[in-house]
């Protein structure tokens, strides 16, 4: 069966994390932070969400010259609404796994 | 040198490792190396340092694989590159057959007569050049210079009737060996051997022809010296 994509736990993770602050720039050092995910593993989901139109990209220069400049990344119309759709329903899924279990 | 020194000079090795994986030699990588190394200088810590470098890398190392199929897919016609490997498959497969041709294995087409009725002329054999061991009644080649003509020329097979060390003699037609006649069913019924007395020196074959009417063999050039032992008969083809 084919996977849905950006379904995993860890893009979910960056969604949220991003909608936290729906409408801002992100730096991916703090989305690892936020997230808690390995650069490793956050960089690729960023990517293919650029890659799918979820989300656009700036360069901020370093205050620092001779560094090289640091990358943004804001959530799209599409991705914002894609974040929402998925937080939701992890969020649901989480309350019928935490939800008491009544006695029949 | 105190802590914080050490850990730049952790950060400065990463950081070195981390931009000439992104760049290579250029001054721009891809957008995303490019990204890595920019919030590289960001992270604090020798934990994030490396963690920072380590992702960069196989980002780098994909991304660099990545490009390199998509310049390898740009179109040479399926037709060009079919044609360019079977070339590549032939010229391997022809430096291979020389070298194993040269050192470790041949085919020798037999001669002559010299080894009838074992070996007739037009058969093909096996040579083992490799072979470290020479036993009593082995088939050995040997290099044409025993006649003194010149390396080119035809190779000579021959039997191994002594090793270094064994008395050889001939009475009544057969060949005794320390004393023993030797066991000769390949020859043809009623054949004579006659030669002198020997004893093999230390680092020399005596070798006689199955064909003892005509073969020229170590009855008329003595035992014949090991370096002169090109290969083993290994079967006939």
């Amino acid at each position: 069966m084919p996977r849905i994509p950006n379904t995993s736990p860890q893009t979910v993770r960056v969604l949220a994390a991003l909608l936290a602050d729906a409408t801002g720039w992100h730096y991916g050092y703090t989305l690892t932070k936020q997230t808690g995910l390995a650069p490793g593993t956050l960089y690729p989901i960023l990517m293919r969400l650029v890659e799918g139109g979820l989300l656009t990209t700036r360069w901020e220069p370093s205050p620092t010259p001779g560094r090289p400049p640091r990358h943004l990344y804001q959530l799209t119309a599409d991705g914002l609404a894609l974040a929402r759709e998925r937080t939701s329903i992890r969020d649901s899924q989480v309350q019928h796994t935490t939800a008491p279990r009544m006695a029949t | 040198m105190t802590p914080l020194d050490r850990e730049s000079l952790l950060r400065k090795a990463c950081r070195a490792v981390l931009t000439r994986a992104v760049r290579g030699r250029l001054d721009r990588g891809s957008t995303w190396g490019e990204a890595l190394l920019g919030e590289y200088e960001v992270a604090t810590g020798r934990w994030e340092t490396l963690r920072w470098t380590a992702s960069g890398l196989r980002l780098a190392w994909r991304e660099r694989r990545r490009s390199a199929r998509a310049a390898a897919a740009t179109p040479i016609r399926p037709a060009a590159r079919w044609l360019r490997r079977t070339v590549t498959v032939a010229v391997v497969l022809v430096l291979a057959g020389v070298l194993v041709n040269w050192r470790v294995a041949d085919v020798l087409y037999v001669p002559s007569s010299g080894m009838s009725p074992t070996l007739n002329p037009g058969d093909r054999v096996l040579v083992d050049k490799l072979a470290y061991t020479v036993e009593r009644g082995d088939l050995v080649v040997l290099s044409p210079r025993v006649l003194g003509t010149s390396p080119t020329s035809d190779r000579l097979v021959r039997r191994v009737l002594g090793l270094p060390g064994d008395r050889l003699e001939c009475r009544d037609g057969k060949v005794f060996r320390n004393g023993a006649a030797a066991d000769e069913a390949y020859l043809d019924s009623g054949t004579r051997t006659d030669c002198a007395s020997v004893t093999v020196p230390p680092g020399s074959y005596f070798v006689l022809g199955d064909n003892r009417g005509s073969a020229i063999d170590s009855r008329q050039l003595g035992p014949i010296a090991a370096g002169q032992v090109v290969g083993k008969v290994l079967l006939r083809l």
